[in-house]
């Protein structure tokens, strides 16, 4: 191929691809205008490209609703206990399987936990739906959350902790037996510290999934305890949904993960890869 | 009194790694291990440790049994192949590591560092992270982490196997002066017969799950107890050529069966032992620094042929064709050969080894 | 510390350091330990009893039979019975062997679902994992200076951190027939008339509104592990193809997509597998409708079980769906097994 024809080539696969950068943004910028105009503004049947009226007192009118705090901090409740519940059993379990279980039969326990993240939590959510409803607090309450989370947190915890600790030498490990350390103190002196960033991603990862969560959120709970996700319906009047709050709102639920993404976004790959790939 | 005691020591069933291995080291004793990767040196070495739990025998260590002991109970200090430096502490907390296990309170421990880096000669990198210094520094910082821990038992694998020419050959001498090793007792593992030889006390020859043979450096090069020892020790390696002994008038012959028409005289010093066990087959060992090669005489019984010579600066080795057999022969520096030229090979009959054909054991020991 | 006192230190570990003083810090003399020495009695044996990894991987499989494995079952065992909300708290439901099923199976809305399913499977999951691939090798190759490339790739990755529900939402938002931004963006650029609106939540388009939605979403997953597998191929193999004369199109097709096949196939897998339980959009953005067009299986297991109380016929729903996964999560991890051993994650 002659260059001519190959940069044009090159010029059409960089339109191509500004088109795509410019589909995935337009709903994050429509997202953030709407969340600056006022309501009267959205409801128009011509709708602005560039706000006529800014209206940033909307941040601080998604606030004017109790229940909107109350939701973000319910978030966090549930996504932070369901974090280190998760990352605990599956920091133990990854350690077990990565050191002691190396064999056949751990193989496939690993891989067996692994498959309990893929299934459709459908043949799991109703059970227990009517479980929790059995107890004295029922479905509606903060451990129906953090337990089921656990559904889909802690199989992926326990294997990512067991792919990073299979990648610290485990001669590490015996050096610090050779120098004195019961396996449980060369486990803190050596081993965690190792997996340190590895168990940061995990959580962030966790965390991450645990705060997005909808369904389980949804059909649980949503009087004593309310998931932001599940708020977010809330901001209506009567049968009009209030845009510009719904908006306002979801700009600061997404910025938690976003920021977290960001910041540890090479650690994630490893995480979100199950491991494989390494970033 | 002994320091290292191992009796009986097997690992593995089926194929075992280690086959009723015994050994013992006496204190202040340098022994080293040497033999071929990969036939289970560093298990030993990890049995000792008790890194490997022993599927029989006893392991003794200063007198006390501790077979069932846990390794950080043992005693025992030990450097890997790998080094095992923690990554994520400086090399003064890598050193300190043993120390700080046992509570060593901060200024005495760092006393004993600072002592023991400078005689190491790695003072000034303290407060490096072990990816910051090179191969050389960090062999000497896992060095100075077993010294300060004033075990039992010292037990070095390939310590310097990983590291280039010069370092390697510093760190030897290091190992000849460093006092602590000579107080307690080493077990030093290597495949570098060179190192072996010039550090062990005592040398044991592994192979086959058990020390084919133990002795000092000397006595087993010059009169290895079987083939296995004699093709593992010396480079390069020992030729091995089979034939039969045959009486011919008062003098018996070696005469090879890959070649037929080469017929080498027994040393006198060999024959009796020879005669005893009965002539017949055997297999002739000759060191290549035992075959002298002179230029091209047709008159000789030994010509050959020349393949590859190396010359190495020091030496020369020169790879050649005895009729159909391979020959490698060192020789003198200066020697220059071209390949395919014809040259006369002399081979000192008192420094060859006859090996016996089934299990391969020397036969004139 | 004086330098006297130090220097004793040094003294005393230089000359000191005898084969009795280390017996002594070993115990195993008579003599008595210095008293900076925390002995420890050793229980003997192996390094760690064989109960510890036991108790380790306990604790999660006990998670997982009391959170996992029991529903599992109870649902097994209700997708035989005739039990809805009556019945289940009266205790008194009966087995009804496979009418369940017979009933499930045979339902236009089933077979309507799993075919919705396999469109959106289709051009959901598949068309996100092309996309994805294409993105992340022309950010990798065209993409200059470096410091760009980070952050078009953090701003393509942004919608994928947004909580699914919020996704929904925001594409709910845009697709409004009357006044939403995509009617009226069309409109602008001319692409349609100032007249026409697309009635995005029609029966006709309601899923093809979820599948756009989902793949401005996910489609980042793909493009993100497909960019760092990229990343971190050996840079030699391309000098050498470069060396050898290889056209660019050699070099993609030859090199570049050969060596990526396994990461691809992971993050075509970890999607394809999210795609199958996807629900939480169709919740937001459609609850199935219109007129159930775009409705999927999981959604209605949902809907039966926990909005109509049908826990028979739910059950039945989530155990056609859960044998299915069961297949498809098998090869899955069987696939996944051999890419770890090659890539080196596992021995």
């Amino acid at each position: 191929m002659d260059t001519n024809a190959k940069r044009i080539v090159v010029w059409l696969i960089l339109i191509g691809f500004g088109i795509w950068v410019l589909f995935t943004l337009f709903p994050l910028y429509f997202m953030i205008i709407t969340a600056l105009k006022p309501v009267e503004e959205i409801n128009r049947m011509v709708p602005t490209f560039w706000p006529e009226t800014f209206r940033p007192d909307n941040f601080r009118g998604i606030f004017a609703d109790p229940g909107s705090l109350k939701s973000l901090i319910d978030s966090v409740i549930v996504a932070s206990a369901n974090t280190a519940l998760s990352l605990f059993l599956g920091t133990l379990a990854g350690y077990a399987l990565a050191r002691y279980l190396t064999g056949v039969v751990g193989e496939n326990l690993a891989f067996f936990i692994l498959s309990n993240r893929m299934f459709p939590p459908v043949a799991i959510l109703i059970p227990m739906f009517f479980l929790f409803d059995a107890t004295p607090w029922g479905t509606d309450s903060y451990w129906s959350l953090i337990i089921l989370y656990l559904v889909f947190n802690m199989p992926l915890a326990t294997w990512l902790m067991m792919v990073f600790f299979r990648d610290t030498p485990r001669e590490l490990e015996e050096a610090a037996y050779l120098d004195g350390y019961t396996p449980l103190r060369a486990f803190f002196k050596v081993t965690l510290p190792l997996v340190f960033p590895g168990m940061v991603s995990v959580a962030m990862l966790c965390w991450i999934f645990a705060w997005n969560e909808y369904l389980f959120a949804n059909l649980l709970t949503g009087t004593t305890v309310k998931t932001f996700p599940v708020h977010i319906p809330s901001f209506a009047a009567g049968s009009q949904t209030l845009w510009n709050f719904v908006m306002a709102f979801s700009l600061v639920a997404m910025l938690p993960p976003v920021i977290l993404f960001i910041a540890l976004r090479r650690y994630m790959v490893r995480g979100l890869s199950l491991g494989v790939v390494k970033g | 009194m002994p320091r290292l005691e191992l009796d009986a020591v097997c690992k593995g069933y089926a194929h075992p790694v280690l086959d009723r291995l015994s050994l013992t080291v006496d204190e202040g004793e340098f022994f080293v291990i040497v033999g071929p990767s990969g036939i289970g040196k560093t298990t030993l070495l990890r049995c000792v440790a008790g890194l490997e739990r022993l599927d029989g025998g006893r392991v003794l260590i200063g007198g006390r049994d501790v077979t069932r002991v846990p390794p950080y109970r043992r005693g025992a200090a030990m450097t890997f192949e790998s080094y095992a430096l923690y990554p994520h502490l400086t090399v003064f907390e890598n050193i300190a590591s043993p120390l700080r296990a046992r509570g060593m309170p901060a200024a005495e421990l760092r006393a004993t560092i600072e002592a023991k880096t400078t005689l190491l000669r790695i003072e000034h990198l303290l407060e490096r992270k072990p990816h910051e210094i090179s191969g050389g520094q960090k062999q000497r910082t896992a060095l100075a982490r077993t010294l300060v821990a004033r075990p039992l038992v010292f037990l070095l694998d390939e310590p310097i196997s990983h590291l280039d020419a010069k370092i390697r050959h510093e760190l030897r001498r290091q190992f000849h002066t460093l006092d602590e090793l000579r107080r307690v007792a080493t077990l030093y593992v290597t495949h570098d017969y060179a190192e072996a030889l010039s550090l062990g006390d005592r040398i044991g020859v592994l192979g086959h799950g058990r020390l084919e043979q133990i002795g000092r450096p000397r006595d087993i090069f010059e009169r290895p107890c079987n083939l296995f020892v004699a093709q593992h020790l010396g480079q390069p390696t020992i030729n091995t050529y089979a034939c039969a002994l045959e009486r011919q008038d008062d003098r018996v012959l070696a005469r090879l069966s890959g070649a037929p028409e080469i017929r080498l005289p027994v040393a006198d010093a060999h024959r009796v032992r020879l005669e005893a066990s009965g002539l017949g087959q055997a297999t002739l060992g000759v060191r290549p620094q035992s075959v002298r090669v002179d230029g091209a005489d047709p008159r000789h019984p030994l010509r050959a042929t020349v393949d590859v010579y190396e010359a190495l600066g020091a030496q020369g080795i020169l790879l050649g064709r005895l009729g159909s057999l391979p020959i490698t022969a060192i020789t003198p520096p200066e020697a220059r050969f071209e390949h395919g030229t014809p040259v006369t090979l002399d081979i000192a009959s008192d420094e060859l080894l006859y090996f016996a054909p089934d299990d391969g054991r020397n036969l004139v020991l | 510390m004086s330098t006297t006192s130090q220097a004793a230190f040094v003294d005393r570990h230089e000359a000191d350091v005898s084969e009795r003083d280390a017996a002594r810090v070993w115990g195993t003399s008579a003599r008595p330990l210095p008293d900076w020495f925390q002995q420890k009695r050793s229980r003997g044996g192996g390094l760690v009893g064989a109960w510890v990894p036991i108790v380790l991987v306990g604790l999660p499989l006990a998670v997982i039979l009391a959170i996992v494995i029991y529903p599992t079952v109870w649902m097994f065992y209700h997708a035989f019975h005739d039990t809805n909300m009556m019945s289940l708290f009266s205790g008194n439901w009966q087995p009804v062997g496979f009418a369940n099923f017979g009933y499930v199976l045979t339902s236009d809305r089933f077979q309507d679902s799993v075919s919705n399913l396999a469109f959106y499977l289709t051009f959901g999951a598949t068309l996100q994992v092309l996309l994805g691939t294409a993105l992340a090798l022309i950010i990798y190759e065209l993409v200059r200076p470096r410091w760009l490339q980070t952050l078009v790739l953090i701003l393509l990755v942004l919608p994928m951190m947004m909580p699914p529900s919020i996704a929904g939402t925001l594409w709910k938002f845009l697709l409004q027939a009357n006044n939403g931004a995509i009617n009226h963006l069309l409109i602008n650029l001319g692409l349609m008339g100032a007249d026409q609106r697309i009635e995005w939540f029609s029966v006709d388009l309601s899923l093809v509104s979820l599948v756009i939605a989902d793949t401005w979403q996910w489609t980042a997953l793909p493009l993100l592990i497909v960019y760092s597998g990229r990343v971190s191929l050996p840079p030699a193999i391309y000098e050498a193809a470069r060396v050898d004369g290889a056209s660019t199109w050699q070099v993609l097709t030859r090199l570049t997509l050969p060596m990526l096949r396994e990461i691809i196939a992971i993050a075509f897998i970890l999607r394809f597998m999210d795609a199958y339980k996807f629900v939480d959009k169709v919740y937001v953005m459609t609850s199935g409708g219109p007129a159930q067009s775009s409705e999927l299986p999981v959604y209605i297991a949902f809907q039966k079980g926990i909005r109509e109380f049908q826990i028979g016929e739910a059950a039945a729903y989530a155990i056609i769906i859960f044998v299915f996964a069961a297949v498809l999560i098998t090869l899955f991890l069987q696939y996944l097994k051999r890419v770890m051993r090659h890539q080196g994650v596992t021995s």
